[in-house]
């Protein structure tokens, strides 16, 4: 199968099984934190792998439209944000209301700049969606976002639509609400 | 085997597998100074599992080529 031609970041990896080479380079490099991102914010392991697959599935659709100045990454978040984004109001499963987020900041303690509590990894996952539950959508993006290296605040902006500084000051409130909620999980 | 001997191996073998667990505990507790980390530690925790790329692997075998870049395109930057 000929597929277009795409810049170097899909060229360097060429995995042999895949019908397409450079769906399989991205998929190789960058399933992992879609598969997170689709995991923690649908907080369903099997709708994750569903929307692994369909976001990469689209991506394949498109990579004819893949711009070779945007990161494969920042590619791939948008399309993953848009899917998820898009089957949490098919499903309806906002069970967070809107102003939540800043109702536990006023009325939280100065007690989150404690590192978070030393726990056993077995239970780690469990109090983490425990934890970003109980977030809005927003918090909880922007936390799976930020919580990638690979990414940068200028990026997270454009990738949520926002400016940069409005991305840092619901940061600086999404981590005290997520330590805040964390400990209340233990 | 004698009981002497089968006593002692039993012995070595608890306190070698109490050596084990705590060594194992020991790995289990963490301690997190923000979020990210917290967040980056369970990300490369997490593996994709392997029937995703099965599917997606069937699922592109199935569909059309993707349309081509025209080659103008590339010519003007486009």
């Amino acid at each position: 199968m000929n597929d277009p031609a795409q810049g170097p970041e899909l060229m360097e990896r060429q995995p042999a099984d895949w019908p397409s080479a450079e769906i399989g380079a991205l998929y190789e490099e960058h399933s992992r934190a879609i598969y997170y991102l689709a995991l923690r914010f649908l907080a369903d392991p099997q709708k994750a792998e569903d929307a692994t697959h369909d976001v990469f599935l689209k991506a394949f659709r498109k990579l004819d439209q893949f711009r070779h100045e945007a990161s494969a990454r920042t590619w791939l978040y948008r399309i993953a944000i848009n899917h998820c984004q898009n089957l949490q109001q098919s499903w309806h499963n906002r069970h967070v209301t809107a102003n939540s987020d800043d109702a536990i900041w006023e009325h939280s303690a100065s007690r989150t700049d404690s590192p978070l509590r030393v726990l056993e990894t077995k239970e780690l996952g469990q109090r983490i969606q425990q934890t970003l539950d109980r977030l809005s959508d927003e918090y909880r993006l922007l936390l799976l976002l930020v919580a990638d290296e690979e990414l940068s605040y200028e990026q997270i902006a454009a990738l949520v639509g926002q400016s940069t500084d409005a991305v840092r000051g619901k940061l600086h409130r999404a981590r005290k609400n997520f330590a805040l909620l964390f400990e209340q999980t233990a | 085997m004698p009981m002497k001997n089968r006593s002692k191996l039993s012995h070595e073998q608890q306190q070698h597998e109490q050596q084990a667990a705590g060594q194992e505990t020991r790995q289990e507790k963490r301690e997190f100074a923000t979020t990210e980390e917290l967040l980056r530690f369970e990300a490369a925790q997490t593996e994709v599992p392997p029937q995703v790329a099965e599917r997606l692997k069937q699922s592109i075998a199935n569909l059309a080529p993707p349309p081509r870049r025209p080659w103008w395109r590339n010519w003007f930057g486009q």
